[in-house]
C-alpha cells in the first residue's frame, strides 16, 4: 500500500529537536535516532507548493493545502488542492498506522466524479505525486531499518554538520546507499544524496530554508534533484501553523467531499 | 604529337610516380578511412521533417525498440517463462545503453484495476507467482487488461514480449551481438525471438559486407576472365584492370585525406569506376588492335602515338561529360549523395588520366599485345562481312522496325516508370525465408507489430489535450487507422483515460470511453501521477498537455504501408484544426521514408540536369546541336529502361537502387560520344553514310560491345547473392549497360544516320 505523507512530516522529521544527548561520541545510528525521534507537534497544517521541472525546464506548478494529525503512532492527514483549476478540490485522506503491519489507507475525491474512491499501490519506493521524493524519501523511513556510520564531518551554510552514510539492511532495497548531512546540536538534515541500486548518484536534495513555528523546527523550502534525469521537484511551505487543535471529523470522507473554501 | 604522345618518353617515370602516390593514398585509406554506418548521419539535420521528428524523439523519448519474444507453446502462466520474462526485463535493464524505465514487459507493466471499492496501479507480478491459484489470477488479470493483451502477452498465451528502447546513438555491432546474446541466452524450453528495427539494422549491418566481401572478388574475377577472353592479352587486360583499381584507390585515397566518411552508398562508386573505367581502356586497345590489324609489322611507338592521336579527344570528352554528369548530384540534400557525386566524378577522371596516361606507358615498356587474336578479328580475311557490318546494314534496312521496337520498349517503361514505388524498407532486404523475417513474421502474428509510427499532435495553447472533443477524436482516428490491414495497434493518452474511466467507474465497459469533462480529465491524470509510475505518462503526453504522441504499431516497415497510415491521417487534418490542433510525423520509420523520397527526388532532378548539361557539352564539342539532341538519347533510353523496369518488376526505389541509374549518364554519354567521334572521323573521308556506318559500327560499335559484356558479365554475378538489394544491383546494373549499348548502336544510330549530319549537300567528299 502507498503511503502518502506531507512534506511537512518530512520537514519536521528531518529537524530534530534542540539539545544534544551530551554525550560526545555518538553512533551514526545514533545520530540518525535524533534525527528521527523529535517532537513533531500534536498537528500541521500548512500550504504546500509543489513546482516539478523537467529536463526541458517546463513545468507542473501544484498548490495543496493540508492537514495533519498525530495519534501517537498513527497518523492522519488530508489535503485538498487548491490550483490548477482542473483539480481544484481534489482531495486525498491517508490514515497510516506507524509500526503496525496494517497497511495505510487512502482515499481520493475527485469532483468530477463525485465520488470517494479507494486507492492503493504497492511501494513505498514510488514516487509522490509525480515528484521526484518518494514516500520513503518524505520521511517514514526507520533509522532501524540502515546500518549507519559516520563518514566526516563537514560545514555546510556555516553549520558544523556530521556526514552519516546508511545502507540498506534489506539489499534490495530501492536506494543502495544514502549520506546525509546533519547539523551537529539541532538534528535538522541539510542535505542527502541517494544512490541508485548501481551505486551511481540518483538524487540530491537541498534544504534551502528551515525556520522555528512554535518551538518545531520545519523545512520550509527544499529542492530534490534527480540528476539522472535531470528532473526536479522544489517543495515550499507556507502559512504553516502547529498546535492549532485540528478536530478529529476533519479527517473523514464526508470533509474530502466538502472541501475546503 | 600531342601532350599525351609527348609523355611516353617519361613511361619509367610516370609508372613511378603513378605508384608512389597511389601508396600514398592506400596508407590514407588505411588510417583514415571511416565507415558511418548511423544513418541519423545521412540524414540532412535541417530539413524541416527531421528537426522536427528528432524534437519529437526527444519529447516524448521515442525510440527504436529491440523486441524480444519468449514463446512456449504451453503458455506462459508457469513459474518458469514468467521467471524468464523477469530476468530477461532485468538483464536488458541493465545494459548501458538502455534506461531501466525504457524496458517494457509483463514484469514491468502497471495493471491498472478497479472494483466497486477504487483504482490500484499496481504491477503484475514481482516476485514470481508460483502456486496455481496465483497463477491463474495473474492469468485473469492480464486477459482482462487491453493496455497488456495483447500488446505484451500475445492472445493465445503462448508467448510474451521484452521490448527495450535503446539510447540514441548507442547502437553498434558490439551492442547488437550483446543484445543477441543475452536474448538467447534464454532460450529452452522457451523459443526466443529478436526483432525490431535496430536488430534489422544491425543483421543487415554485419550480413551485407560479408555478402560484398564474397561477391567482390568474384566479379572481379569474371571481368578478368571476360577481358583475357576478348583482349587475348594478359597485358592488356592487366593494364585495363590497373586503371579501374587505381581510380578507385585514388578516389577513396581522396576521400580519406578529405576526412569524407565512407557511407552504404559509398560502396557504389567502385561499381560505377569499373562500369565506366574499363570503357576507356577497351576503346583504346579497340582502337590500337584496328591500326595493327591494318598496318601489320608497325612500330610500337607509332602504334601508340596513333591510339592517342585517334582516342584521346573521344576519351577524354567522354570522360568531362561523365563527370559534369555526376556533379549534377551536388544538387542533393543529402551529404553522402553530394559525395558520392564529387568523388565518382573525381574517379572518372581518374580513371580518364590513367588510361590516357598508363596505358600508353605500360604498352611502350612491356609491348604491343599480339595482334590479330583481339576477338572477332580472325574471321576479317575469310571474306565474309564481319557482324558489324551487318547489323549496322541490317538497322539501316529496318528502320521502322528498330524506331518502333525502342518506341514500344519507350512506351513500356513509361508506364512501368508510372509504377514504380519508394520503398525505405529495412525488412525487405532479406529473403522472405531468412530467419530475420520469420522472427519478425512471429511477433507480428502473435503482437501489435514490430515497426512503429508515431504522429504527433500539438497546439499552441497549455492543457489542449484536456478537452474531451480533442481526445475523442484521437480516439476516433486511433479506430480508423485499426480497421488499416497493416496496423496492429495505437496507443496514446486516450487509452489511459479509457482504461481509468472504466476501472473508476466500477469496470463498467460502457465507461470505456474518454471522460466527459475537462475536469474529469485532468483529474484522472492527477490521480494516474499520484498511483503509477509518471513516466509512463511521459512517453505519451507532454508537460504542458499541449503536444500528444500517438504511437502506430505496424506489421510491416515497407513505405507503402506508412503511405496508408499517413493518408488515413490526413483525412483527419481539418478535423484536428478546426480544434487548433496541428499534425506532423516522427519516428525512424517515417524519416527514413522522408529521406529516400529525397534521395529519389534529388535523383530525378539531377538525372535531368545531367541530361540538359550532356545535351549542352555535346553541342559544344561536336558544334552541332543536333548530335546534342542525338547524343543524349542513350542517357535518355537508358533511363527511362531502368526505371520503368524497376517499376514492372516492382523492384523498390531506395537510396542505392536509385542511384544505380546514374550509372546511365556515365555509360550512356561515353558510348554516344566514342560512336558519334568515330562517325564523324570516317565521314571526313568518305561520302558514302553506309560505308562510314559500317565502319564506325565496325570500330566503334565493337568497343561498345566488349565494355558491355564485360561489365555485364561481371555484374551478373550479383545474381548469385543471398540478398535481394546486391541482386538488385547486380540485374539493374547490367540493365543499364545493355540499354546504353543498345540504345547507342540502334537508335541513336539510326538517328545519326537520317540526320544526315555530317553529309550536308555533298561538302564532305
Amino acid at each position: 500500500m502507498k503511503k502518502i505523507h506531507s512534506a511537512i512530516l518530512m520537514l519536521v522529521l528531518l529537524a530534530a529537536a534542540a539539545g544534544t544527548a551530551g554525550a560526545e561520541t555518538l553512533s551514526g545510528l545514533q545520530i540518525m535516532e535524533k534525527v528521527y525521534a523529535r517532537p513533531k507537534g500534536p498537528d500541521i497544517q500548512s500550504e504546500l507548493t509543489m513546482t516539478l521541472i523537467n529536463s526541458r525546464g517546463s513545468k507542473r506548478v501544484r498548490t495543496i493545502r493540508q492537514f495533519i494529525k498525530d495519534y501517537g503512532a498513527d497518523e492522519k492527514k488530508i489535503m485538498f488542492f487548491v490550483a490548477p483549476a482542473d483539480v481544484k478540490n481534489t482531495s486525498f485522506m491517508t490514515w497510516s498506522y506507524g509500526n503496525s503491519s496494517k497497511a495505510d489507507d487512502m482515499w481520493i475525491y475527485l469532483p468530477a466524479l463525485k465520488k470517494v474512491k479507494r486507492i492503493s499501490s504497492e511501494s513505498k519506493s514510488d514516487y509522490f505525486m509525480g515528484s521526484d521524493f518518494t514516500y520513503d524519501d518524505m520521511g517514514n523511513r526507520l533509522p532501524k531499518d540502515d546500518t549507519h556510520k559516520i563518514i566526516g564531518e563537514e560545514k555546510i551554510n556555516g553549520e558544523d554538520c556530521y556526514v552519516v552514510e546508511s545502507t540498506p539492511k534489506n539489499p534490495d532495497y530501492f536506494y543502495s546507499r544514502t549520506v546525509s548531512w546533519i547539523v551537529k546540536g539541532e538534528w535538522i538534515g541539510m542535505k542527502k544524496e541517494f544512490y541508485d541500486e548501481d551505486g551511481e548518484l540518483l538524487k540530491t536534495l537541498t534544504i534551502n530554508s528551515y525556520k522555528k513555528v512554535n518551538g518545531y523546527w520545519v523545512i520550509t523550502s527544499m529542492e530534490m534533484d534527480n540528476v539522472q534525469k535531470n528532473h526536479k521537484t522544489i517543495m515550499e511551505l507556507k502559512d504553516v501553523k502547529i498546535g492549532r487543535g485540528i478536530r478529529d471529523s476533519f479527517f473523514t470522507e464526508r470533509m474530502m467531499k466538502r472541501g475546503i473554501k | 604529337m600531342n601532350a599525351f604522345g609527348k609523355l611516353l618518353k617519361f613511361s619509367w617515370l610516370i609508372i613511378l610516380v603513378v605508384l608512389v602516390i597511389t601508396g600514398g593514398f592506400l596508407y590514407m585509406i588505411k588510417t583514415g578511412t571511416h565507415l558511418e554506418t548511423n544513418l541519423d548521419k545521412y540524414m540532412p539535420a535541417k530539413n524541416p521533417a527531421f528537426v522536427y521528428s528528432n524534437y519529437a524523439e526527444d519529447l516524448f523519448n521515442i525510440r527504436d525498440g529491440i523486441i524480444v519474444a519468449v514463446e512456449n507453446p504451453d503458455g506462459i502462466f508457469n513459474p518458469g517463462t514468467l521467471q524468464k520474462i523477469k530476468d530477461l526485463t532485468k538483464d536488458l535493464q541493465k545494459l548501458d545503453g538502455i534506461d531501466k524505465s525504457d524496458v517494457t514487459s509483463l514484469y514491468t507493466a502497471d495493471n491498472i484495476v478497479g472494483s466497486e471499492f477504487g483504482m490500484e496501479v499496481n504491477p503484475f507480478y514481482s516476485r514470481v507467482p508460483k502456486s496455481p491459484e496465483k497463477l491463474n489470477r495473474l492469468k485473469k488479470e492480464v486477459e482482462s487488461n487491453d493496455m497488456v493483451f495483447g500488446r505484451v502477452v500475445s492472445k493465445d498465451e503462448h508467448s510474451a514480449v521484452v521490448i527495450a528502447r535503446i539510447k540514441k546513438d548507442v547502437f553498434d555491432s558490439t551492442f547488437y551481438n550483446k543484445i543477441l546474446k543475452i536474448a538467447h541466452s534464454y532460450e529452452g524450453p522457451e523459443k526466443i525471438y529478436v526483432a525490431g528495427r535496430p536488430i534489422v539494422e544491425g543483421t543487415l549491418g554485419k550480413l551485407m559486407p560479408q555478402d560484398m566481401k564474397l561477391m567482390a572478388p568474384l566479379v572481379i574475377l569474371v571481368i578478368i576472365i571476360v577481358l583475357l577472353i576478348i583482349l587475348r592479352s594478359i597485358k592488356g587486360m592487366i593494364l585495363n584492370l590497373t586503371v579501374v583499381l587505381l581510380s578507385t584507390i585514388w578516389t577513396f585515397g581522396l576521400m580519406a585525406l578529405f576526412k569524407i566518411p565512407v557511407y552504404s552508398v559509398s560502396t557504389l562508386i567502385p561499381i560505377m569506376l569499373i562500369a565506366i573505367g574499363v570503357a576507356y581502356g577497351i576503346h583504346l586497345f579497340n582502337h590500337l588492335e584496328l591500326f595493327l590489324e591494318k598496318n601489320p609489322g608497325a612500330d610500337k611507338k607509332d602504334a601508340i602515338l596513333d591510339m592517342i592521336k585517334n582516342m584521346w579527344k573521344p576519351v577524354m570528352m567522354a570522360a568531362i561529360t561523365t563527370a559534369v554528369g555526376f556533379l549534377s548530384l551536388l544538387t542533393s540534400q543529402v551529404y553522402p549523395v553530394k559525395y558520392f557525386g564529387i568523388f565518382t566524378a573525381f574517379g572518372v577522371m581518374g580513371a580518364m588520366a590513367f588510361a590516357l596516361v598508363l596505358i600508353p606507358a605500360g604498352l611502350s615498356i612491356f609491348g604491343l599485345p599480339k595482334t590479330g587474336k583481339f576477338l572477332g578479328q580472325r574471321k576479317l580475311d575469310l571474306g565474309r562481312k564481319p557482324f558489324s557490318h551487318r547489323f549496322a546494314e541490317g538497322i539501316l534496312n529496318h528502320k521502322l522496325m528498330v524506331i518502333v521496337t525502342v518506341s514500344a520498349v519507350a512506351g513500356i517503361s513509361l508506364f512501368g516508370l508510372t509504377r514504380v514505388w519508394i520503398d525505405s524498407s529495412f525488412l525487405s532486404n532479406f529473403e522472405a525465408s531468412s530467419s530475420i523475417r520469420q522472427t519478425d513474421k512471429f511477433i507480428n502474428d502473435h503482437f501489435a507489430g514490430t515497426s512503429s509510427f508515431n504522429v504527433i499532435l500539438g497546439s499552441q495553447k497549455d492543457d489542449s489535450f484536456k478537452n474531451p472533443a480533442v481526445l475523442r477524436l484521437t480516439d476516433d482516428l486511433q479506430k480508423s487507422l485499426g480497421t488499416l490491414k497493416v496496423v496492429g495497434d495505437s496507443f496514446s493518452l486516450t487509452d489511459f483515460l479509457k482504461r481509468m474511466n472504466m476501472v473508476m467507474n466500477a469496470d463498467n465497459e460502457k465507461f470505456n470511453t474518454i471522460p466527459d469533462s475537462r475536469d474529469a480529465i485532468a483529474q484522472y491524470l492527477l490521480l494516474y501521477e499520484m498511483s503509477g509510475d509518471p513516466e509512463t505518462l511521459n512517453s505519451v503526453i507532454d508537460y504542458r498537455y499541449k503536444t500528444m504522441n500517438l504511437t502506430v504499431q505496424l506489421k510491416s516497415d515497407d513505405s507503402r504501408s506508412i503511405k496508408s497510415v499517413i493518408s488515413v491521417i490526413n483525412g483527419y487534418r481539418s478535423r484536428f484544426a478546426d480544434l487548433g490542433i496541428s499534425i506532423n510525423f516522427a519516428g525512424s520509420g517515417y524519416k527514413a521514408l522522408v529521406f529516400s523520397e529525397l534521395i529519389l527526388k534529388g535523383q530525378v532532378t539531377s538525372l535531368l540536369l545531367s541530361i540538359v548539361i550532356v545535351i549542352m557539352l555535346l553541342t559544344i564539342m561536336f558544334r552541332k546541336i543536333r548530335i546534342g539532341l542525338i547524343g543524349s538519347i542513350p542517357i535518355l533510353l537508358t533511363s527511362i529502361v531502368n526505371f520503368g523496369v524497376m517499376g514492372l518488376l516492382k523492384i523498390p526505389l531506395g537510396p542505392t537502387t536509385a542511384l544505380i541509374s546514374s550509372i546511365a549518364v556515365g555509360i550512356g554519354v561515353d558510348y554516344a560520344i566514342h560512336f558519334i567521334e568515330r562517325y564523324k572521323e570516317y565521314s571526313l573521308f568518305s561520302s558514302d553514310k553506309m560505308e562510314v556506318s559500317r565502319k564506325a559500327m565496325f570500330h566503334s560499335g565493337r568497343a561498345i560491345l566488349f565494355n558491355a559484356v564485360v561489365v555485364i558479365s561481371g555484374f551478373l554475378v550479383f545474381l548469385f547473392s543471398i540478398f535481394p538489394p546486391n541482386r538488385e544491383l547486380g540485374a539493374l546494373v547490367s540493365l543499364n549497360m545493355f540499354t546504353s549499348f543498345a540504345g547507342t548502336l540502334t537508335i541513336m544510330f539510326l538517328l545519326l544516320y537520317m540526320s544526315n549530319i555530317y553529309f550536308s549537300k555533298g561538302d564532305k567528299k
